[in-house]
């Protein structure tokens, strides 16, 4: 077909088939160029480009990339919305602890393990989407943050109660994966495969009834969409996903402890897809990253700050925080689309140069 | 998916310059609490924990060599303790680290004595006292675990004790005695273990109370307190939530003996909560700031470093966080004579401390002994009452209680 043999799309559509048209890489070189980054990202750690610190935030990227794309199928792609999304993450981290440690399964399949106990606990918390919509639900999921939460503190046999528990370390043939430099590739691995996952999901039947559902509930229905059945379906997905990143999240750490989920925490998920773009799967990642990498980059600006007017050194604290706030004011106010969208911006900006419009 | 090469440009590009320098000569880590749930005690604690490694590196460091240390809020969130340890980990390599609480401390037994890095808690759970595991109560073995004070639970029994005599003096047959704390892993530490002695020492057992450890209004708490009939309660959280409780309860009405564990009551707490906090017993760990013990003298040079004037009036916390650093201090200058210090050095060299007092501070520390199986430092507890009439305040000793090192008792 034309539109594969050259580099750049042809001006037009010339799709003849559902295949072209649902295509993940409009170009080879737009595929090229992932597969590239994905080498890159193996490399990397292997040069000693990274220090430790900047792997650990790319660990971090991962596993709340994970997580914050199953939001993203709840909220962006079904239109649902999650105030409990933090408690499936801590979920999925207790259940793959609790597995390796109490029924001696191996770290490598306590992990998905534990993203279908997320999935079916999930399933269980959607089910008032069955019957509500909009705050009212938002408002039902915020239960499930608060039975979560308090059940992560009393299960004594399942969570370790207030104390917590250890999680073991991920191993693979025996060969333990305790630095941040093979876990990277851990979480690189699974990042992968959710995101493919992800992606494709939403080529599906299944995918494009979460869409109908999401942009025209009534519409849907007519035509003979399950509502209640695609609605709690998109919980346990999205429960799924959580479960997933906090197991990663957990073994990565080390040990897993109830207050690592707390209400905060499903509001920055909603803060990342939000900021990242609703409904975009490369926006998720993009707002992740975004997330976690603003908090540091402006306590670093906070601290040059500091070294170059000492006076300000005790305020910078406060700098940090209102700085943190104010940036993603300012973003919501002049990229309300999210990143996802500034990105398509600046590519048809290049595409078109010099003759934009 | 495009997204990952972005994230990764992106991060190498912000982040270049951001990784931690490598430390030179000794470092030791210093995980705080000043902005968390437990703050009202961590800031003097934290403070005397500073001051002291300022004051010790001032005057002749380690043998000569001067101690790199950084100081961490945490906000008394174990995950970002964790994720501080492996940083430093990762890092500058610590020799030991200057702790804080119960649950980040528990959370890292295993990981510092698979590393070997002596770690000196702000948390004294009994947990925390068997380095071999031989303990019946399911404490992990915690071999690199250290600190300086009685445990939680050797102060809840001295508390015990002291309720038991003022019972029989007071004539009531059959005390009941109640622990009050959040469901978190400090005020949990002595729940059984302190339990279990009062039931021995003759006290009925009232169900367990929970109050948050952020302050709030604890009147139901109150209620329920009032109404389980208890004569004795035990106090397991901080100062800060204290000082709601003891007001809530006043308001209410309750006539209980409250008995504060050592970081329930201070000066500060006792100033906040005024008249509520008349007659509350509970336990100190070391001088307070106006005794006239001759290492008082050395305490007041440290406050200086933070405080020139000279003014400021020290909480109890203050004095043992300062207790904590000399003792590490002092072994560290004792495995730098064996040859270097490093985790298995300094850990041999709290071993061999018997009776130990740092030179500097007689009358401050309590002695301390460690052994390779037995880490409980001191079993000894002084036991202070708090009072306020008329809008002034003082804290003055009533008493203090050895408690025995029974054997069952370790890692309890």
């Amino acid at each position: 077909m034309a539109s594969t043999s050259s580099a750049m799309i042809p001006c037009g559509q010339f799709k003849t088939s559902y295949r072209t048209d649902t295509t993940i890489f409009p170009t080879p070189v737009s595929r090229w160029l992932v597969i590239a980054g994905i080498v890159l990202l193996c490399v990397a750690p292997l040069t000693g480009w990274l220090s430790k610190y900047q792997l650990n935030l790319l660990i971090q990227i991962g596993y709340y990339g994970i997580a914050a794309l199953g939001l993203n199928i709840l909220v962006g792609f079904t239109g649902q919305i999650s105030l409990g999304h933090a408690a499936f993450f801590g979920f999925g981290a207790f259940a793959s602890a609790w597995l390796s440690n109490d029924w001696g399964v191996p770290v490598f399949w306590s992990i998905p393990l534990a993203g279908v106990m997320t999935t079916l606990v999930g399933l269980l918390f959607g089910i008032p989407a069955a019957r509500i919509k909009g705050l009212y639900l938002a408002i039902a999921t915020f239960a499930a943050q608060f039975i979560l939460e308090d059940f992560f503190a009393r299960a004594n046999w399942f969570t370790g109660g207030s104390s917590g528990t250890l999680a073991q370390s991920f191993s693979l043939f025996g060969w333990a994966i305790d630095d941040d430099r093979s876990y990277f590739y851990v979480v690189l691995a699974w990042l992968v495969l959710m995101y493919v996952l992800g992606t494709n999901l939403l080529r599906t039947r299944d995918g494009r009834a979460f869409v109908a559902v999401r942009d025209h509930y009534l519409s849907a229905e007519v035509m003979g969409v399950g509502l209640t059945w695609y609605r709690v379906l998109s919980f346990g997905i999205s429960a799924f996903y959580a479960g997933i990143g906090g197991a990663l999240f957990g073994h990565y750490l080390g040990f897993v402890s109830a207050e690592a989920f707390t209400l905060l925490l499903s509001i920055q998920f909603l803060g990342m897809i939000i900021i990242g773009g609703l409904g975009s799967v490369m926006g998720t990642l993009l707002g992740t990253a975004f997330m976690v990498l603003l908090p540091e980059t402006i306590g670093f600006l906070s601290q040059s700050l500091g070294d170059v007017f000492p006076a300000l050194t005790t305020g910078l604290a406060f700098v940090k925080e209102g700085a943190i706030g104010l940036v993603i004011v300012l973003f919501l106010i002049f990229e309300p689309e999210g990143l996802a969208h500034r990105w398509h911006l600046i590519k048809a900006y290049w595409k078109l140069y010099p003759f934009s419009y | 998916m495009k997204g990952t090469t972005v994230t990764a440009a992106a991060a190498a590009a912000v982040l270049l310059a951001v990784g931690p320098a490598a430390a030179q000569g000794i470092f030791v880590g210093h995980l705080a609490d000043y902005t968390g749930a437990t703050s009202d005690v961590g800031k003097p604690y934290g403070e005397g924990v500073a001051d002291a490694l300022a004051y010790v590196n001032q005057h002749g460091g380690i043998n000569g060599k001067k101690i790199e240390f950084e100081t961490v809020d945490y906000s008394y969130e174990i995950p970002r303790a964790i994720a501080t340890y492996k940083k430093w980990l990762g890092g500058q390599k610590p020799a030991a680290i200057q702790g804080w609480g119960t649950g980040d401390t528990e959370a890292l037994v295993t990981f510092v004595a698979k590393d070997e890095i002596p770690y000196f808690s702000a948390s004294y759970s009994g947990h925390l006292t068997d380095p071999t595991g031989k303990n019946k109560h399911g404490a992990k073995p915690a071999p690199y675990n250290f600190f300086y004070g009685p445990s939680y639970t050797d102060g809840c029994r001295a508390l015990v004790q002291w309720a038991a005599a003022d019972a029989k003096q007071k004539g009531i047959a059959s005390p009941k005695f109640v622990h009050m704390g959040d469901n978190h892993p400090y005020p949990n530490a002595p729940k059984a273990a302190c339990g279990e002695y009062a039931k021995e020492m003759g006290f009925g057992i009232v169900p367990p109370i929970q109050y948050s450890l952020k302050p709030g209004d604890f009147k139901a708490q109150c209620l329920s307190l009032k109404e389980s009939g208890a004569n004795y309660a035990f106090l397991a959280n901080t100062g800060g939530s204290t000082i709601s409780l003891l007001k809530s309860c006043e308001t209410v009405g309750v006539d209980v003996q409250f008995m504060g564990n050592v970081w329930a009551m201070d000066e500060n707490a006792l100033k906040a909560a005024g008249d509520a906090a008349n007659g509350t017993v509970f336990v100190v760990g070391a001088a307070a700031w106006d005794s006239d013990a001759p290492g008082m003298k050395t305490v007041r040079e440290i406050s200086k470093i933070s405080d020139p004037s000279g003014n400021q009036y020290r909480a109890v916390h203050y004095m043992r966080g300062i207790c904590s650093v000399f003792y590490m201090r002092d072994a560290m200058v004792a495995a730098d004579k064996a040859g270097g210090v490093n985790g298995p050095n300094v850990k041999k060299a709290m071993e061999s401390m018997k009776d130990h007092v740092p030179a500097e501070l007689q009358g401050v520390c309590i002695p301390s002994t460690w052994t390779a199986e037995d880490h409980r430092g001191t079993t000894k507890v002084f036991i202070y009452r708090a009072n306020s009439k008329d809008g002034k305040q003082s804290i003055e000793k009533i008493g203090e209680a050895e408690i025995e090192r029974k054997p069952e008792w370790l890692g309890w």
